[in-house]
Formats: C-alpha cells, sequence, structure tokens
C-alpha cells in the first residue's frame, strides 16, 4: 500500500440540522486518481470544502501528509499543497486568463508589497518565474491563446480548463476537482480525461468529483461513494459499479447526466 | 448587453496608441506630461480659471491634494475593492503630527514628513488588522466611525488645541530657489505633484506585480483568493497601510502650507468626496482617479460664481455621471489581448507540466 | 467622569435611552430592510428622515400653530399631532421612493457595481442636505409646542415625561405593524424572498421592482415617524439633522446584525440607552467615540452583529 496523501479520519460536518458529512473516513494515496460519487446533495462538495479549510469540521480529523489541516488558514493549506477547482466556475473574471493562473502560481513567492514597489532582484526573478510557470499552464491545458483574453468572456470549456490551469498553477500535491467535466460533451469528456491522466503522469495526485459514471470508470483507480454524508462503498471501479448499495443509492436518486 | 458597446471608445484607443508607441515616444510624452503638470500654476487662461478664488492656491488645495488623496484611496477601494469611509483620519493624522511636532519640537518639515506618513501607517496597521476581517459593509462604518473618532479625539483633547486646533505650524524651510511661504502656493503644488507622480509610479509598479494580482483576487472574490493561496487579510493590511501613508503625506504637506488646523476640517465629507473623486473617475485605473478627482475638486471652484447652489450643482451632478457612466468617465481597461504574444516571456515549447 | 450622575438618575436616563432608541430603532429599520433587499447601504436614508422632520414642520403651519402659541388641548391637540405624524411618514416614504427611482433603479438595472450606485445615493443625499441648507438659509428651525410636556409619573425618582411615553409606545405600535405586514402581507413574503435569494424570488415570479419600492417605502414610513417622534421631543431640525441620526441608526442596524429586522430594533434600542448612559457619565462629546468602540467590540466578537446577518453565509 502506497502512503497516505490525504487522510479523513470519522469526519462529520453540520450545518445546522443538516448533516452533511456523517463519520467519514477516506483516504487518497499518493499518485493515485481518486473518485468521488454520490448523488445530489451527498456531500462531496463538503468533502472538498472541509479538507480546503472552507468549512471546520463538526468533528473528525483531516490530515494532509500526516499533518492534521483543522483549523488552519485556506491560504497554509493552499501553500500546504492543496489545490481545487469549484463546482460552480469561480474565475477572477475581470482578469485575464494568465492573470488568473499567475495568481496561483504567486503561492511560492517570498517577496511582496516592499519587493515590488522596490524592484529588488528576488521580486523580479519570482515574478518572471510566475509568469512562466503561467503560461507554461495555459500551454499545457490547451488555453495559450487564451492568455490576453477575460476570464468572464473565456468560452464555458475553456473557464473550466481555466480552473484547473489556475489550480495547478499553485503546485499542489494534491489536485481537487470539482465536476470538472459538467456541461461538456463527449469529445471534450475524452479530452479531459486524458488531461488528468496527463496531470496524474506529472506526478500529481487528483481527487475528482464527478456524475459521469464512464468518465470515473475510465480514469480513476479507486472510487468512494457518499450518500447522505456517509461513505457507503470504496473501492476499485469495476466492484464499486456493482455493488447493491451504490446502485440503490443512485436509483433512490438518479444523478442528471450532467 | 457587452456586444452593443462597440462604440469609439477614446480610452481604449488611446491606450492602443501608447501601447503601440516606441520606447522614444513613451519617454517624450511622459516628458510632455509631466512639464505640463509643473508648468500649470502658470496657465491660468480664462478656460481654466476660477473666479472667485486664486487659481495657483486652487491647484493645490483642493485639486492637487484630492488628486493625490484619491490616489491613495483607490489602492483600498479600487484595487482592493474595501469600503473605507474614514480615509480622511489618515490625513488628519499626517496633519496634526506636522502640526504638534512643527510647533512643538525643533524638527522641520523634512524630518516630520516621514513621521507622519509612519504614524498614519501605524494607525492604519492598527485599524486594519482587527477591521479587515469584517465584511465589506461592515468594514464601512467600522472605518467611518475610526475617522469620527479621530476627530472627535482631536475636537476633545486640550493638548491640541481642542476644537481651535493648532495655529502657527512652521513653513517647510527653502530649497534652492523655492520659497515656502503662505503667500505663494506654486512650490507647495510642485511638492505635491511630485509626490504624487512617485505614488503614480509606485501604484502602477505594484499593479502589474503580486500584489496588484492579490488585490485584484481579493477584490473579485475573497473566498477563491484565499483558496488560490493568497494572504488576504496580510494584503488587505498592506492596502490599507499603503493608502493611509499617502494620506498620511498629504497631511503633512497640508498642514505646512494652511498654517493652522481645526479638527473640524477633517470631517465624514471629504472621505465621502474623496471616495467620490475615486468611483466617479473610474474605480481602479490610476488615470482616471486623477481625472475624476481633478474634475471633483475643479468644479465647484470653478462655478464658484453660482456660490449658493454649487454644492447642489455638485451633489446632482453626482448622481446623474453615475446614472450615465456607472464605471466612471474612464473606466479600468475592458480591452483584451487578442494576440498570445503580447507580453514579453519567452514560450516553453512542449506544454509539459514540472 | 461622573458616575454618581448615572447612579443617581439612572432610570430617568434608561428612560430617555428608551425614547431616542424608539427613534433610531424606526430609522434603523429602513437600513435594514434596504439593506436586506439590496445588499447596498442606503446613504440617502438620513436625508428621507430629515425631510420627515421638515413635513412636521410644514404641517404645524398648516395647522395654524405657530412657535409663541399656547400648547394645544383635547381633540384638537390629537389632530394637530396626528396630522404632523402623517405628513411626515408621506414626506419621507415618498422621498424614499423617489431616491430609489432616481439614484437606484437605473443602476440596478444596468447592473452596476455597488460602488456607483453608493455614490449615486451619497450624491441625493448631498443634494438634498444641499437644497434643505439653502431653503432654510442654513439655520436651525424651531418646532411649535403642539402638546404641553407634563411629568406623567414617577418611578424609583425618575420623572416620566409624557411625550417621551408617547414616542414609545408609538413607536412599539409602527413596529408592530412593520412585523405584521413583513411576515403576512405578500409583499411582506415578496421582501423576505427577495432577502433570501433574489434569484429564486425572480424564478418564483416575484415582482422584483415592486418589492423594492414597497421595502423603500415601508423604510421610508417609520423613519417619517421617527422624524415626527423626533421634532415633537427635539422641538427643532435643520438640514444637518439627517446626518447626525443617520450615523447613529445606521451603527444601530449594524450592531444588531444589518439585513435583519429584531437586529435594527434590539440594536436601535440599545445604542439610545447606551448613548444616554456614556454621555451622562462621560460627556456628550464622547458618545460617539464609545458607540463606535462597542460596535467595533462586538463586530470582532460576532463579525455580523448581535443577531447575525438573516441571510445565509455564502457558500463555496
Ligand atoms: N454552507 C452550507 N449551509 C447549509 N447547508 C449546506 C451548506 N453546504 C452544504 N450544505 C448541505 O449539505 C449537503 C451536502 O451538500 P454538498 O454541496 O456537499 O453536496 P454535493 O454532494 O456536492 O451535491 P451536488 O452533486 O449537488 O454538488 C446538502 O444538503 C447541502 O444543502
Ligand atoms: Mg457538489
Amino acid at each position: 500500500m502506497s502512503e497516505k496523501l490525504l487522510e479523513l479520519k470519522n469526519v462529520t460536518m453540520k450545518f445546522g440540522g443538516v448533516t452533511a458529512l456523517n463519520e467519514v473516513n477516506f483516504s487518497v494515496s499518493k499518485g493515485e486518481i481518486a473518485a468521488l460519487i454520490g448523488p445530489n446533495g451527498a456531500g462531496k462538495t463538503t468533502v472538498f470544502n472541509v479538507v480546503t479549510g472552507v468549512y471546520k469540521p463538526t468533528s473528525g480529523e483531516v490530515n494532509f501528509n500526516g499533518v492534521s489541516v483543522v483549523g488552519r488558514k485556506r491560504y497554509q493549506v493552499t501553500k500546504m499543497g492543496i489545490a481545487r477547482t469549484f463546482q460552480n466556475i469561480r474565475l477572477f473574471g475581470e482578469s485575464t486568463a494568465l492573470e488568473n493562473v499567475v495568481t496561483g502560481a504567486d503561492v511560492h513567492s517570498k517577496s511582496g508589497v516592499v519587493g515590488a514597489i522596490f524592484g529588488t532582484p528576488r521580486s523580479r526573478r519570482e515574478e518572471a518565474a510566475a509568469l512562466e510557470r503561467g503560461l507554461e499552464l495555459l500551454e499545457f491545458m490547451g488555453l495559450r491563446h487564451r492568455a490576453g483574453q477575460l476570464g468572464k468572456n473565456l468560452p464555458y470549456g475553456d473557464q473550466r480548463r481555466l480552473e484547473i490551469a489556475r489550480a495547478l498553477a499553485t503546485n499542489p500535491q494534491l489536485l481537487l476537482l470539482d465536476e470538472p467535466a459538467a456541461g461538456f460533451n463527449p469529445a471534450e469528456k475524452v479530452a479531459l480525461a486524458e488531461t488528468i491522466r496527463k496531470i496524474r503522469d506529472a506526478g500529481y495526485t487528483v481527487l475528482l468529483i464527478e456524475h459521469d459514471m464512464s468518465l470515473i470508470m475510465g480514469i480513476s483507480d479507486r472510487v468512494a461513494v457518499l450518500d447522505f454524508g456517509q461513505k457507503i462503498a470504496d473501492d476499485l471501479p469495476s466492484i464499486v459499479q456493482n455493488d447493491p448499495r451504490v446502485i440503490e443509492a443512485y436509483l433512490g436518486a438518479p444523478a442528471d447526466a450532467s | 448587453m457587452a456586444d452593443k458597446k462597440h462604440k469609439f471608445n477614446l480610452r481604449d484607443h488611446a491606450a492602443d496608441f501608447w501601447d503601440a508607441s516606441p520606447r522614444w515616444r513613451k519617454v517624450s510624452l511622459s516628458f510632455l506630461f509631466i512639464a505640463i503638470c509643473y508648468a500649470l500654476p502658470f496657465l491660468n487662461n480664462p478656460l481654466i480659471n476660477t473666479p472667485g478664488s486664486d487659481f495657483q492656491s486652487v491647484l493645490f488645495y483642493p485639486v492637487g491634494m484630492y488628486v493625490l488623496m484619491a490616489i491613495g484611496l483607490n489602492i483600498v477601494v479600487g484595487k482592493s475593492g474595501l469600503l473605507d469611509l474614514g480615509y480622511v483620519a489618515f490625513f488628519a493624522i499626517g496633519a496634526y503630527t506636522m502640526a504638534i511636532l512643527g510647533t512643538k519640537t525643533s524638527l522641520n518639515f523634512w524630518e516630520i514628513l516621514p513621521i507622519g506618513m509612519g504614524f498614519a501607517m501605524l494607525a492604519g496597521v492598527l485599524l486594519g488588522t482587527p477591521t479587515l476581517r469584517l465584511r465589506g459593509d461592515y468594514l464601512a462604518i467600522v472605518t467611518l466611525g475610526f475617522g469620527e473618532i479621530v476627530r472627535i479625539v482631536a475636537v476633545n483633547t486640550d493638548a491640541i488645541g481642542g476644537p481651535r486646533g493648532i495655529a502657527g505650524i512652521p513653513t517647510p524651510p527653502d530649497i534652492f530657489n523655492a520659497k515656502f511661504t503662505i503667500l505663494d502656493p506654486k512650490p507647495y503644488y510642485w511638492l505635491l505633484l511630485t509626490f504624487t507622480l512617485l505614488m503614480i509610479w509606485v501604484v502602477r509598479r505594484m499593479a502589474a506585480r503580486r500584489p496588484g494580482r492579490a488585490w485584484d483576487a481579493i477584490r473579485q472574490d475573497d473566498d477563491v483568493a484565499q483558496l488560490m493561496g493568497v494572504n488576504t487579510l496580510k494584503y488587505k493590511v498592506w492596502a490599507f497601510v499603503l493608502g493611509a501613508a499617502v494620506a498620511g503625506v498629504g497631511g503633512v504637506i497640508y498642514a505646512s502650507q494652511i498654517l493652522s488646523i481645526v479638527p473640524d476640517q477633517f470631517n465624514l465629507n471629504v472621505s465621502i468626496l474623496i471616495l467620490a473623486c475615486v468611483v466617479f473617475g473610474g474605480i481602479g485605473n490610476v488615470w482616471g482617479v486623477i481625472l475624476g478627482a481633478a474634475l471633483l475638486a475643479f468644479t465647484p471652484e470653478r462655478i464658484r460664481f453660482l456660490s449658493q447652489p454649487r454644492i447642489l450643482v455638485f451633489g446632482v451632478a453626482l448622481v446623474v455621471m453615475m446614472n450615465l457612466r456607472p464605471d466612471g468617465v474612464l473606466p479600468k481597461k475592458k480591452r483584451e489581448h487578442f494576440d498570445p504574444d503580447w507580453h514579453t516571456i519567452e514560450e516553453s515549447g512542449e506544454g509539459e507540466i514540472k | 467622569m461622573d458616575f454618581a450622575l448615572l447612579r443617581d438618575a439612572f432610570w430617568g436616563l434608561t428612560f430617555d435611552g428608551l425614547a431616542l432608541g424608539a427613534i433610531y430603532a424606526l430609522i434603523s429599520l429602513g437600513y435594514t430592510l434596504v439593506y436586506g433587499v439590496l445588499r447596498l447601504i442606503n446613504f440617502a436614508h438620513s436625508e428621507v428622515f430629515m425631510i420627515g422632520t421638515f413635513a412636521s414642520l410644514v404641517a404645524s403651519g398648516i395647522m395654524g400653530v405657530k412657535v409663541e402659541d399656547d400648547p394645544r388641548t383635547g381633540w384638537k391637540m390629537v389632530l394637530t399631532l396626528l396630522v404632523c405624524l402623517l405628513f411626515s411618514m408621506a414626506a419621507s416614504a415618498i422621498t424614499a421612493v423617489l431616491v430609489e427611482i432616481v439614484a437606484y433603479r437605473r443602476l440596478r438595472q444596468r447592473g452596476a457595481t455597488k460602488l456607483a450606485t453608493l455614490i449615486s445615493a451619497i450624491g441625493v443625499s448631498i443634494s438634498l442636505v444641499e437644497l434643505f441648507r439653502i431653503i432654510t438659509d442654513s439655520l436651525p428651525r424651531e418646532f411649535p409646542r403642539i402638546m404641553d410636556k407634563t411629568f406623567l409619573f414617577s418611578y424609583a425618582g425618575a420623572d416620566i415625561r409624557n411625550d417621551k411615553v408617547i414616542v414609545i409606545v408609538a413607536a412599539g405600535v409602527m413596529m408592530f405593524a412593520l412585523e405584521r405586514f413583513i411576515s403576512k402581507s405578500r409583499y411582506g413574503k415578496g421582501i423576505r424572498a427577495v432577502s433570501m435569494d433574489e434569484t429564486t424570488a425572480t424564478l418564483m415570479g416575484v415582482n422584483i421592482n415592486r418589492v423594492i419600492t414597497v421595502t423603500f417605502l415601508a423604510g421610508g414610513l417609520m423613519a417619517g415617524a421617527a422624524a415626527f417622534f423626533y421634532i415633537l421631543t427635539y422641538e427643532n431640525t435643520s438640514f444637518k439633522v439627517g446626518f447626525f441620526l443617520g450615523i447613529s441608526a445606521f451603527t444601530a442596524a449594524v450592531l444588531g446584525g444589518i439585513g435583519n429586522l429584531k437586529g435594527a430594533l434590539f440594536g436601535g434600542f440599545m445604542l439610545g440607552i447606551l448613548e444616554t448612559y456614556t454621555s451622562a457619565v462621560f460627556g456628550t462629546a464622547w458618545k460617539a467615540v464609545i458607540s463606535f468602540s462597542i460596535l467595533v467590540l462586538v463586530l470582532l466578537i460576532k463579525p455580523t452583529g448581535l443577531f447575525g446577518e438573516s441571510i445565509q453565509q455564502a457558500r463555496v
């Protein structure tokens, strides 16, 4: 068994009366593509929110590389090496595609306001490095020609891809993708699957929320299933696919094909 | 909606022209612009003169001062999207530092200038660190309160003159042939202008670098900015502190020219007026802000002949303008670069990620 | 510092504070209502209040009351008071609705930024203040005494004056009426729906424009009532009155949790009482400093005010 990068232990998340996550145990190993599936409202996005420090879990532990992320500031979590995309695209719409990505790449710069004012060598170096990384990632996601366009003016698919580029720019160990293929046509989905595989091959670990079963089955090494905040399965895709509890969860509340 | 707007757009044309200009043209245009700014006190012609008040004085205050303060506030409101309704407090701190140290110690203007700036920045940190966690509108009321508190404290503290303020503030020592006297506002204007140009340079520099991107991100989506690794609180405090520094310097210069200050000069209206300059001109765009401040500071003086209703006219103009141009007279660029090679960095090639 | 005064006159001060708080609460309801629906601070609301005070003044003139007259009695007095109240409420409500049309509507429909809208509202506010400054020649105006002010009764050494009792009781009635309106009427439900989620409300067939108009109207009515109570108690007004009361009322709204009606009421009363106490102890000069310090403290502990916003926290 390879080492655990992310580990959730008995995580419970309550919003008033709603229990979005109920004693969830779940882990992601280094170098894999793990998938998180489940019907609408199952608590998938909440897992991301708990992992990235958006919400503090009501109880339970969240460890990254053996270090707890609970109670840490969001930007610290990102610095530790977790980056994400959003189910409802949340780009910086008034910034260009390149600026969006470079904002992510800035995480590892050390110079700030003072460096920028005085134009210190370190600041110049880091600016150049961040810009270069931004361009590389745009290229990688096939967005090089969009560099100068505003985020809000990009076509839908490019917006989704730009979110991935921006997240990658922070150089994460773990990349969280929240329904990256939502609204994609089959050809785009195939291309996306290919991209995700390439990301993994480049050394990143990926945790993916997705509703499209064929996409999931095609690329993931492991699939965990949430239903009403509870984990009901966690295994190889082929096994999960035939798990009666999983089938029931989906038949009870069929996932829309989005 | 957006498609309708393919009208001729002066700003974009000007910006394109600028971008396409060779270096020599940029340099000479900049020099020309700066030269005109410095020569303004001598360009007292009927078109821009201010009947009813001395044109050269108007250039220093309110026009120059508002332009400077608007540039400072723009870092806070325009760049970072933080609604600060108490900006005048930092101006007051600068002015009072000059007044107190100038009358009670032997320090001269040039020595007090950095101290005043430092005090204003310190106030920015002290106010900002706890309150910048608050969401937008809460921040607005807290800053508004801070502005009022500074004024009220000044009114009620007899050691600094109470409501009568401080008189007899020394003028700056002469530099070369420029004599700083109450009778001649020109040297003050030039001093202010120099500092303003410096600030424009600093702001433009930051806008293109990491702080600028961080502020952009914070303004557009604070939550996502945090999740992309931006230490939002730190950059907000920085925005506050830089804004405070500008206002602090403005305050020091102002006090040394006006020679006596009273607390009621530093009321909420000043904060609001400067905010209006920022939004009116074109929030986030330093040229727009400058234009806005110049217009809003200058217009009431220009129409002083209307004496009674001039502020009324000003208020109505504000409403009409915002309704007609909600993004300001000279809004931030909406242009995009369709040419993928508009920046200077070399392409990396195969599209692999490391 | 004079703690003895606070101790000796505690109940009297508390009562005065309640009366002032009632006025704050009525004004802050307007801030909170508009904020709930538009997520905007209505900067012109203070002038809605200011105009209400002048409307009472005009009404008293129409009713033939003069400053040098003796206070009226019996039905004549009640009638005069009622006419003044209605005049104030009508004037403030109309102003509020006009403010929305002039300062907000077009900008909202164009999807303008919050700041642009704020400046537009500030422009309206400046214009109204200036208009009244010019009309009144920058002078305060005295309001005739319509009702004889007597002490109704004493409680724990505090003499309770009749006008303050009327203010508190009448303000309570107003707030109750507003509460009924918001929770029971069709428009009230619309207001609540829009406050919770504008998009969903639109999808569910709520006419946003009309809801917004009604919101401003309701806020204006409350501010108008506050204006009448204010001028009845303090017997003068000026073009600056909106500024002073507006800041306090807005502080009260934030203190309670802006967007939250209960919060506005509680914040109003709390601030009224606090200001009265601190004025007694530290002198009136410091009351704003202390109110703001308390506000900051509250916000640092509870970032969305005492009662919290009615709006849900934004989801990621
Ligand atoms: N901030 C919040 N406040 C209250 N309830 C919340 C909040 N966030 C999530 N929930 C609730 O938690 C439950 C799980 O939500 P979550 O967004 O995690 O579902 P999901 O699995 O991502 O669903 P979908 O497939 O629709 O994206 C839902 O019932 C949701 O309403
Ligand atoms: Mg989800």
